[in-house]
C-alpha cells in the first residue's frame, strides 16, 4: 500500500516537472509581464532586502539563497531555464555565470539609467574591471575590502607603538607577540583564505595576469609573497590548526593580528564589546608596491531571459541612489559600492570605515576568469598549504601549481 | 497467459521507478561521460563535442582522483570490519537481556542513525575543535599536548572515520538484534546441555546462524563506505589537502562546484564500476560458502 502511494507521488512529481519545464521554454512576451520582480539575495539579508525595498514602488518578492548552495542554485536555475529576474552575484563567480549564459548583457539597456553608468562606481569594480567578453553583465550592488585588523592593547604591552604598515614590519611584529608564550600566535592565516596570497602579491607590485590576460603566478613578486606566507609559518607566528576561529582567537588575544573584512570588525563588537577601544583596523601591510587590497563584494545582475528587463533595471538602478547604499549599510553593515556614498561624511565618521573606504580606492578584483574559486583558489591554497602544513617541497609544490592554472585567462 | 502477465503489472511501479531513477541516470552519465559538457552547455548546446575516452584517460592520469580513490579504500578496509564488529558485539550484548533497561539501551543506540547529519557534525566539530573542543580539553587535563583532530592529515581520517562509524553501527545493531530473535532456543539449550559455556555458545552456534545478517550488513556497509560522502563533507570539506576526499566528495566537486559534467559522469561510472565489482565479488564469496 504505502510502494503504491510513493509509486503515485513519483508519477505526479514527473508529470509536474514536465509541465514546469514545458512552462518555462514557453517564449517570454515583448514588454514586461506582471507580477512581482523576483531577486535571488544571497545570505541571510532577505528580510533587509524586502525593507530597503518597500518604497521603490515595484512589487518585489525576495528569495534569500544560502551562500553554500548558490553553485547548485545556479546549475539547476540555468539548466531549466527558469531563473529570478536579478541574482546578486559574488564577484569570484562572476565569470562563471556569465560563461553559463545566466546573465543579460547590459550595455545597450543601461543608456537609459543614469543612476548605473560605471562612473558612479570606483574604478576597481566598474566597466570593463568586471566586464566579461567586453561587455557589461552586472552592476556593482556591497563592496568588501582585506584590512589589518590588530589588538592595539597587546601589541602596546610587547613595545609595538602603532599596527604594522608594511608586511616586514609585521613579519617582525608577529615574531615578537609569539614569544609570549607557549599557545600564544603573531598572526592568523586562514587556510582558507584563497585571495590572501593574491594580495600579498599585488602588494609586492607584482600581478597575477600577464599582459595578455592569462593567469600567470610565475613572477619574481608572487615568490615574494610565497616567501612571506611561508616565512610567518616558518617563525612559528601562526597556528597550524585548520579549525582555529578567528574571531575568538583576536578577542582572546591568542592571534592579536590579522587580515579579514569588516565582517570581523562587526563581529568583534557584537560579541566583545568590552574590548572597545583596543583594537582597530588599519591599511592592508605594504610591500614594495604599496597597500593594495582586495576588491570584494557582490554585483547585482539581470537574468537573461527575464520577461521584466524594465521594473529590473529600475530597481537595479533605485538600490543604486546613495541613499538606499545608506539605508543599506545601516541594516546590514555591507558597505556601499556607490562613490557618493562611500564618501559619505555620516559613513566616514567611523575611524574604522574610514580605513575600509580609503582601502576600496585602490583595491582591485580578483581577476575575472571563470573558475577562479575553483580552480586557482582550491590549487594556490593546496600548494601553500602543502608547504607549510606537511612540509612538501617548495618548488615541486609551485610547479605542479603552476601547471595546473595552465591555460586559465580572462575572457 | 493472462496470467502470466499480472505478477508484472504488480511489479511494474517499482520497476518503473528503478528504470527512471536507478538505471536510466546511469546511461544518461554513460553518455555524458563521453563529452566535454560543462555549464556552458546550458547557454548553448553547441558547446557540448563528443570526446571520446579522453576524460577517463585524464581521470586515470589525475593524482587527485587516485588520493580520493585510496582514501576510500582505506576507508571500506577498515571501517567495514569496524562496524560489523562492534554492531555485532553491542547487538550481543544487547540481546542477552529483555529488561526495560536494555531495551531503552536499543534506543540509545539507534539515535545517532537517525540523527540529522548536521546537527551531529556540529557537535562532534566543537568536540574536535582544537582550541575550545571537549576532547582536547580532558586531554589536557591529564597534561596531553593539543591533538589536531581534524587538521593532521591522517588523524582527519580517522576522526572522520569515527564519526561515521558512530552514525553507522545503529541500523545494523538493530538488524543484528532482528537476526538473533531468529536463533532456534532448542539448540542453545541442547549446548547447554552438553556443557557448552557462554563463549562456546556464542561462537560455535549463534555467530554461525546469523550469517546471512552478517552478509547482508557487510554488503551494505561496504556499498555505504565506498559512497561515503556525509561525514567528510560537514566535518572537513574534504580537507585538510585531501587527506579525508572520498570518491563521492571528489566526483561533487568537480560536478557542481567546477562544473565539470563530462569529468564528473566518467569519475562516477568509474566509482559505480567498483562498487558492482566488489559487491559481485561478495556475492560470489557468499554462494561458495553456502552449501549447508
Amino acid at each position: 500500500m504505502k510502494r503504491t502511494a510513493t509509486s503515485v507521488l513519483a508519477t505526479l512529481a514527473v508529470a509536474g516537472l514536465t509541465l514546469g519545464v514545458a512552462g518555462c521554454s514557453s517564449t517570454a512576451p515583448e514588454g514586461d509581464a506582471e507580477g512581482p520582480v523576483t531577486v535571488w539575495v544571497m545570505g541571510d539579508s532577505g528580510e533587509n532586502f524586502e525593507t530597503l525595498v518597500a518604497d521603490s514602488g515595484i512589487e518585489v518578492e525576495v528569495v534569500a539563497i544560502p551562500w553554500d548552495s548558490i553553485d547548485e542554485k545556479l546549475t539547476t536555475a540555468v539548466a531549466s531555464g527558469s531563473g529570478p529576474d536579478i541574482l546578486q552575484i559574488g564577484l569570484s563567480k562572476l565569470a562563471t555565470f556569465a560563461e553559463a549564459g545566466a546573465l543579460l548583457p547590459l550595455d545597450d539597456l543601461i543608456g537609459d539609467y543614469p543612476g548605473l553608468a560605471a562612473d558612479n562606481f570606483p574604478v576597481g569594480v566598474a566597466g570593463l574591471s568586471t566586464a566579461v567578453d567586453g561587455q557589461t553583465v552586472s552592476i556593482p550592488w556591497v563592496s568588501d575590502t582585506r584590512v589589518l585588523f590588530t589588538r592595539t592593547d597587546i601589541l602596546a604591552e610587547n613595545g609595538i607603538d602603532s599596527p604594522p604598515s608594511t608586511w616586514d614590519e609585521l613579519r617582525d611584529a608577529a615574531k615578537t607577540l609569539a614569544a609570549r608564550g607557549e599557545g600564544q600566535y603573531g598572526y592568523y592565516i586562514p587556510q582558507w583564505d584563497a585571495p590572501l596570497p593574491v594580495e600579498m602579491t599585488w602588494s609586492m607590485g607584482g600581478d597575477v595576469i600577464d599582459a595578455d590576460g592569462n593567469v600567470d603566478f610565475d613572477t619574481p613578486e608572487f615568490a615574494a609573497a610565497v616567501d612571506l606566507y611561508t616565512g610567518l609559518y616558518a617563525d612559528g607566528s601562526v597556528p597550524v590548526n585548520g579549525d582555529f576561529d578567528q574571531t575568538q582567537g583576536f578577542i582572546s588575544g591568542v592571534a592579536p593580528m590579522l587580515v579579514s573584512g569588516p565582517y570581523l570588525g562587526k563581529g568583534i563588537a557584537d560579541s566583545a564589546p568590552e574590548l572597545d577601544g583596543k583594537w582597530q583596523a588599519s591599511p592592508l601591510p605594504a610591500g614594495d608596491g604599496g597597500s593594495v587590497s582586495l576588491f570584494a563584494g557582490s554585483n547585482l545582475g539581470v537574468w537573461y531571459n527575464t520577461d521584466q528587463k524594465d521594473a529590473s533595471l529600475k530597481l537595479l538602478e533605485y538600490v543604486s541612489q546613495p541613499e538606499q547604499q545608506l539605508a543599506w549599510y545601516e541594516l546590514t553593515g555591507e558597505l556601499p559600492t556607490v562613490n557618493a556614498a562611500l564618501e559619505d561624511a555620516s559613513l566616514n565618521s567611523d575611524p574604522n570605515v574610514k580605513v575600509y573606504t580609503e582601502q576600496l580606492a585602490t583595491a582591485k578584483v580578483l581577476p575575472i576568469v571563470a573558475g577562479w574559486d575553483g580552480i586557482v583558489g582550491t590549487e594556490l591554497l593546496n600548494a601553500l598549504n602543502s608547504i607549510v602544513l606537511t612540509g612538501a617541497d617548495r618548488d615541486t609544490a609551485l610547479a605542479a601549481f603552476y601547471a595546473a592554472t595552465e591555460g586559465l585567462a580572462i575572457k | 497467459m493472462r496470467n502470466r502477465l499480472i505478477p508484472y503489472l504488480f511489479v511494474s511501479p517499482a520497476m518503473l521507478l528503478l528504470l527512471t531513477f536507478g538505471i536510466f541516470p546511469i546511461f544518461v552519465a554513460a553518455v555524458i561521460s563521453t563529452t566535454n559538457m560543462n555549464i556552458s552547455a546550458f547557454a548553448n548546446w553547441g558547446n557540448v563535442d563528443f570526446i571520446g575516452i579522453d576524460n577517463y584517460t585524464r581521470l586515470f592520469a589525475d593524482k587527485d582522483f587516485w588520493q580520493a580513490i585510496g582514501n576510500t579504500g582505506l576507508f571500506a578496509v577498515v571501517g567495514v570490519p569496524a562496524i560489523v564488529v562492534l554492531s555485532l558485539a553491542v547487538a550481543l550484548l544487547l540481546n542477552r537481556s529483555q529488561k526495560r533497561f536494555f531495551r531503552s539501551l536499543r534506543a540509545f543506540y539507534f539515535i545517532p542513525a537517525i540523527t540529522a547529519i548536521v546537527a551531529v557534525s556540529l557537535v562532534w566539530s566543537y568536540l574536535y575543535n582544537t582550541q575550545f573542543g571537549l576532547l582536547n580539553y580532558l586531554l589536557s587535563l591529564v597534561g596531553v599536548d593539543q591533538v589536531q583532530w581534524l587538521s593532521d592529515p591522517w588523524l582527519a581520517k580517522f576522526s572522520v572515520g569515527l564519526v561515521a562509524v558512530w552514525r553507522g553501527t545503529g541500523l545494523n545493531i538493530i538488524i543484528f538484534l532482528a537476526a538473533l530473535q531468529g536463533v532456534p532456543k532448542e539448540y542453545l539449550e541442547a549446548a547447554s546441555l552438553d556443557g557448552a559455556g557462554e563463549w562456546k555458545k556464542t561462537f560455535s552456534i549463534t555467530i554461525p546462524l546469523l550469517r546471512f545478517a552478517i552478509f547482508f550488513v557487510s554488503v551494505t556497509t561496504t556499498i555505504a563506505w565506498l559512497q561515503f560522502f556525509d561525514e567528510p563533507f560537514v566535518l572537513t570539506d574534504g580537507g585538510p589537502l585531501g587527506a579525508t576526499t572520498s570518491a563521492s566528495i571528489f566526483l561533487y566537486k568537480e560536478g557542481f562546484r567546477l562544473n565539470q559534467f563530462g569529468y564528473a559522469s566518467a569519475g562516477s561510472i568509474v566509482l559505480f564500476a567498483i562498487i558492482a565489482v566488489v559487491t559481485l565479488v561478495q556475492l560470489r564469496l557468499r554462494r561458495a560458502d553456502d552449501d549447508y
